[in-house]
């Protein structure tokens, strides 16, 4: 089996007494696009300073390439490039002028530059407006050429952090469309940080889900969406306990049935407002969360529990199966809290 | 070369920056103007020491007019012109202490070779001291013109001496072009001596140092002030990188943390090499142009450069400094600037060292700007050379490795 692109052994970043970074371990193959998704605050930025050597890890190891940052550090950045959160260019300057610079960065000169230059810019379909400073451009053009300055010196594998911050749907869609050709059309491998869950969805082979500086999820989409298997159904309900979580859990098309660990409000439905709809009243009565082997069977007969023993239902939330669902389910808490 | 490239950057974004440009290159020439122009003689307002010498010249002929010149150009004495009668009566009258009389025909009698000779008449209780002074000016002043006239009556007579010798020999060395050739070598001498005389007494080099106007050290304290001035430029644009996020992304491209540094630096010392260049050449053409007394680079230029570049280089270290500690945009832009003021009122950059240091004692030494604006003014203004510049060199240096040193240790990568 190829050697992975990015191995990441029990990481651990602390600044002062805060650890950011508990002990992170995974590996990146060849060829994958992989996905680092969590809230903000998770640690996922700093684990990438890390794997790109602009902080230098408080323990554990990265290796790029076969390259130990901690000792071949030059080696593993010239196979390695980034994609920072922030539009880390300069305003005065134009595209193109910002473009030569990070490629003389990574030792390009005279023709090989200046087709690199082309080429990325191509890549970002922005040769139309290389010549324009940069602080002309919209947010979503200035985010492209951002991307652009990372592919400069064709790296083998690409860490976007947060690419789509600020961004309006179109340049969104462009740089998603981009992302995905780099990687079927030339094979970059691509660290992809998120906290939306619906890019990690469209563009990931496989993920790993970060909260509070620590891997609590890493597995294929798929197989990390099975853990919910015919979705999630949460009751608000007056008095809760062992005996009725029991019976419910002995339901049909029942997989098992907990309380949760604090109240939280409701999932907005799609297309509401989500500012609107988590200013709403949170119920204060105990959540059991109902993991469902089949989601309709299992309202079906929760429901009829429910009215056998005239419990009142407080509230009502099924939540279909995605990512956003299984890290509600793994930390009780919602992405974009 | 990947420093040179960041610095190749921060070069054209700094020409895209009219504000910077204007604080940089043209902002030193209208503090030079003011500061050579309407301030120009603050500073020169100390008593006058010469000693005072009344003249009376009954001859009035060219070579006593060049007498009077000759004593005139010394510098220690200040010539006062009377006529016989009037210049008597103050000496009766103890008025005066001495009058010098320069005879009818003495310049007649130079001329036709006779000896001639000079009356200095002394009160019985003028001060001996100055009377010794005073005689030996005069005697030196004399001894110069007599040589001067003898040297010049023996090249003619040479020249007579010459009339049997063929044409081409006496085309060559005629008696007017040994003249002319032998003029020209006093006029130097006395603009150049070969032996000049410098008199220091030890603990007293202060006092060597007075009577430079503000005008005078204009150029070297302005060129001092803005290159220190410039160091926020470092600060600033390390700042920018920071806050955009770009100096993330250089840390994450195969550049070392040092050559990151070399190519922040890098620009701050080309700019104020340039800014330096710019003031020197204003100061020696434009206040020119302008009717105002024009700058030099001194006598050893080359030494001048060497202190321009060291000046440079600190201002650049102390650019990394104050990235280092500035945690905020008001810190590099309101604070440092307020620093940076400070430090050139203090170390010289508009009020003469040595004015200053009459207030302020030692005080000003410690600060770069001081030993920046002395070894300028000591190359430009006194004409001094290397080994006189020589502690303020080494001073510069000391301070660039220790403003560079702590820079380093403070700074915050991260």
């Amino acid at each position: 089996m190829a050697q992975p692109i990015l191995q990441v052994d029990s990481l651990v970043k602390t600044f002062g007494e805060h650890q950011a970074v508990k002990g992170i371990s995974f590996e990146v193959e060849k060829g994958e696009v992989f996905g680092l998704l969590g809230p903000n605050g998770a640690g996922k930025t700093t684990a990438i300073s890390m794997a790109t050597g602009i902080l230098e890890p408080t323990a554990g190891t990265v290796r790029i390439g076969g390259h130990d940052i901690r000792t071949d550090l030059n080696e593993a950045k010239k196979i390695n490039g980034l994609v920072p959160q922030d539009l880390a260019l300069y305003p005065t300057l134009s595209a193109r002028a910002n473009l030569n610079f990070f490629g003389r960065i990574y030792g390009l000169r005279g023709k090989d530059l200046k087709e690199r230059v082309e080429d990325v810019l191509r890549i970002v379909s922005l040769t139309d407006r290389a010549d324009d400073p940069v602080e002309d451009f919209s947010g979503g053009m200035k985010r492209r050429v951002n991307i652009a300055a990372g592919l400069i010196h064709q790296p083998q594998l690409l860490f976007l952090d947060e690419p789509t911050v600020g961004v309006d749907p179109q340049s969104r869609n462009h740089i998603f469309e981009s992302v995905l050709r780099l990687n079927r059309e030339r094979g970059m491998s691509i660290v992809y940080t998120s906290h939306y869950m619906e890019e990690v969805e469209l563009l990931c082979n496989r993920v790993a889900i970060m909260d509070q500086g620590k891997i609590i999820a890493l597995d294929t989409i798929k197989n990390l969406i099975a853990m919910l298997g015919g979705g999630v159904i949460q009751v608000g309900i007056p008095q809760v306990n062992d005996s009725i979580l029991a019976q419910i859990s002995a339901l049909p098309a029942v997989e098992e049935a907990t309380l949760m660990p604090v109240a939280v409000a409701p999932l907005p439905a799609t297309g509401e407002d989500v500012e609107t709809k988590e200013k709403a009243p949170v119920a204060a009565m105990p959540v059991v969360k109902v993991v469902a082997k089949n989601g309709q069977q299992a309202l079906v007969s929760l429901i009829a529990y429910l009215n056998e023993r005239d419990i009142t239902l407080a509230s009502l939330e099924i939540l279909e199966p995605n990512l956003e669902s299984v890290f509600l389910h793994l930390t009780g808490k919602k992405l974009r809290e | 070369m990947k420093a040179w490239s960041i610095t190749l950057k921060d070069l054209q974004i700094l020409f895209k920056d009219r504000g910077a440009i204007f604080q940089l290159f043209l902002l030193p020439l209208l503090f030079v103007v003011v500061f050579s122009g309407a301030l120009g003689e603050v500073g020169k307002d100390e008593p006058d020491t010469r000693v005072p010498l009344p003249v009376v010249n009954l001859d009035g002929g060219p070579l006593a007019q060049a007498l009077i010149a000759g004593l005139e150009a010394d510098g220690g004495l200040r010539l006062e012109s009377y006529d016989q009668t009037e210049a008597q009566g103050l000496l009766d009258e103890k008025e005066i202490s001495r009058v010098l009389t320069v005879p009818t025909g003495f310049s007649a009698g130079i001329d036709e070779g006779r000896p001639v000779a000079l009356r200095l008449v002394n009160h019985p209780d003028a001060n001996p001291e100055q009377t010794e002074a005073v005689r030996l000016v005069i005697e030196g002043v004399a001894n110069d013109m007599s040589l001067e006239i003898q040297l010049l009556a023996a090249l003619q007579q040479m020249g007579e001496m010459q009339n049997n010798a063929p044409a081409a020999f006496q085309e060559a060395f005629s008696t007017e072009k040994m003249q002319a050739q032998a003029r020209s070598q006093f006029e130097r001498a006395q603009a150049e001596p070969l032996v000049a005389v410098r008199q220091r007494v030890p603990g007293q080099e202060t006092e060597q140092e007075e009577a430079l106007s503000v005008g005078e050290v204009a150029v070297p304290g302005i060129t001092v002030l803005f290159c220190f001035l410039a160091s926020q430029m470092a600060a600033r644009s390390i700042y920018d990188e920071k806050k955009v996020g770009s100096f993330r992304r250089l840390l994450a491209a195969p550049v070392s943390k040092i050559g990151l540094l070399a190519g922040k630096m890098l620009p701050n010392l080309v700019a104020c090499l340039v800014q330096a260049a710019i003031i020197f050449l204003f100061g020696i053409v434009g206040l020119r142009l302008l009717g105002l007394p024009a700058a030099t680079l001194g006598s050893a230029p080359l030494a001048t450069v060497l202190v321009v570049v060291l000046i440079a280089l600190c201002s650049s270290a102390f650019g990394i400094l104050i990235a280092a500690l500035a945690r905020t945009e008001n810190q590099i832009g309101g604070l440092s600037t307020l620093l940076l003021w400070g430090m050139g009122l203090l170390g010289g950059s508009f009020i003469p060292l040595f004015l200053l240091e009459r207030f302020l004692g030692p005080l000003p030494k410690i600060v770069p700007h001081y030993w920046a604006t002395h070894a300028l003014v000591n190359l430009m203004v006194r004409g001094l050379g290397w080994g006189d510049v020589a502690l303020d060199m080494s001073v510069l240096l000391g301070f660039t490795v220790l403003f560079f040193a702590v820079g380093l240790w403070r700074f915050d990568f991260d």
